[in-house]
């Protein structure tokens, strides 16, 4: 229960700092989305049903909080979860370069496909989508990539924190 | 053949879940898609559950954000001072405080006597929290159903209009900003009367489309509500064109248009309880006009 609680919790934390602080900033396309970065770790280190669970529930979090009404998130996140856990033996994802590298291609792969869903789930084409999101994707997903070498580390921190605990308790049980 | 499927089930529990899961995002979504709106009863509970903590946040954000402006940037000056600037500090922090009462109190009186000259009744919320993500445009207000707001009312501030409730929860709302793709409003050009639909582009960025090539529009004229739509009362300003861009072909022209509110720094605002009333019908107007002429020829 703690190990979906804790993460779910500093993600809805996250999900706060996103929609107020970054959201003040008086440059608003620099908005790193550290929700996907903490999906993306847990997508290396979570088993997949707890994992699956925590990406699903803030992705529907995500939706609820932002103007998009189709309920993209709720299908994109764990989606992006699972996609990220085909990689986790595949690579060594404690250096910067990596880090950076796979949450921008991370970040640009969700940001099209959501372009892909909403141009395809709504009757009438936006025209003004493809120019604002295109425009702001690869800055957002730069900004994002930038972010990831900071909060990496401070998750892995807590993960192991949580595992500490979690052996501790076993120990003063058995 | 139980043993069997449950031998399958444990082999590939895990691929299920995953299959099972994003099925039900799908299902989830289609259910959205069809509605054109949410899961409400999930959407609310969640919302009520969760904006809390986003109303503390910016409370603690509103905070140290004043402190940090007003007091911690005297921290390096020279010891001998520190009383006095102790007190600079106090003074500052005091002035600070009262600066933000003064504007607060002038932002509440005016949005007080904009709502006395509104002829539908409103409801006054505070912006607790904007959208998350990039892509979409909404901010969180503290006020829901059992206030009185539902969703598709409209949500203005004495600069103009701001958007619509897109989604709302007991004592919560999410408000779609008129710059999100998904806005649109029925508008005029204040000086041609020309009609346009404006619909968002960017953040705060609008475009107006729909207006006939042949109309007049210069850089420069404001663009107010048509009262059309059934939404928005007519005569609310809406923004002021930046640029127009008339191609040489086509039967309509575009103009890119600054929302008339700063939809960046959206403190309070008004949401309209009472939907304005209707613009009169065709066949009213030719009643009217029998009465009229049948009137005169009485006279005659």
């Amino acid at each position: 229960m703690k190990r979906f609680f804790y993460p779910f919790l500093a993600g809805l934390l996250l999900l706060t700092f996103q929609a107020t602080l970054l959201a003040s900033l008086p440059v608003h396309r620099i908005r790193p989305d550290v929700v996907l970065i903490l999906i993306l770790f847990l997508g290396f280190s979570y088993p997949t049903v707890l994992g699956g669970l925590i990406a699903f529930s803030l992705g529907f979090l995500l939706d609820l909080f932002s103007g998009n009404a189709l309920g993209l998130y709720t299908f994109t996140r764990p989606l992006i979860f699972f996609v990220a856990q085909l990689f986790r033996s595949h690579f060594y994802w404690k250096g910067f370069s990596f880090q950076f590298l796979f949450v921008f291609i991370f970040a640009i792969l969700e940001g099209g496909l959501i372009l892909l869903l909403v141009s395809g789930l709504n009757p009438v084409p936006f025209h003004n989508l493809y120019t604002s999101v295109l425009a702001d994707l690869l800055f957002q997903s730069i900004v994002t990539g930038l972010f990831t070498p900071i909060l990496f580390p401070l998750f892995e921190k807590g993960s192991i924190f949580l595992a500490t605990q979690q052996r501790v308790a076993i120990k003063r049980q058995g | 053949m139980r043993i069997r499927a449950l031998s399958f089930f444990r082999r590939y529990h895990i691929p299920t879940f995953i299959i099972v899961l994003l099925l039900f995002g799908l299902v989830l979504m289609s259910l959205r898609v069809k509605q054109r709106q949410g899961v409400a009863f999930f959407d609310a509970l969640f919302m009520e559950l969760t904006s809390p903590v986003q109303k503390a946040a910016t409370f603690v954000i509103k905070t140290i954000h004043g402190v940090f402006q007003h007091y911690v940037f005297l921290v390096h000056l020279e010891k001998e001072n520190e009383l006095l600037r102790r007190r600079i500090a106090e003074f500052q922090e005091e002035n600070h405080q009262m600066k933000e009462m003064v504007m607060a109190n002038d932002r509440l009186r005016k949005l007080l006597q904009f709502r006395e000259n509104m002829p539908a009744s409103t409801i006054a919320a505070q912006v607790i929290g904007q959208d998350p993500t990039s892509w979409f445009k909404s901010v969180t207000i503290n006020k829901g159903e059992g206030d009185g707001v539902q969703k598709g009312m409209a949500v203005i501030s004495p600069e103009g209009v701001v958007g619509q409730i897109l989604k709302t929860s007991p004592h919560y709302a999410t408000v779609l900003l008129m710059t999100d793709y998904n806005s649109a409003i029925d508008a005029i050009i204040q000086r041609t009367r020309a009609k346009a639909i404006v619909e968002g582009k960017e953040e705060n960025r609008c475009q107006l489309k729909y207006l006939l090539r042949t109309e007049e529009v210069a850089v420069g004229d404001i663009v107010i509500t048509s009262g059309l739509g059934g939404v928005f009362p007519k005569g609310l300003m809406v923004g002021e064109i930046r640029s127009v861009d008339k191609k040489s072909h086509g039967v309509f022209q575009y103009a890119d248009l600054v929302p008339g509110v700063d939809l960046t720094k959206l403190e309070e605002v008004l949401i309209l309880s009472a939907a304005p009333p209707p613009p009169p019908r065709l066949e009213e107007k030719e009643k009217k006009v029998k009465k009229i002429s049948a009137g005169s020829s009485k006279k005659k």
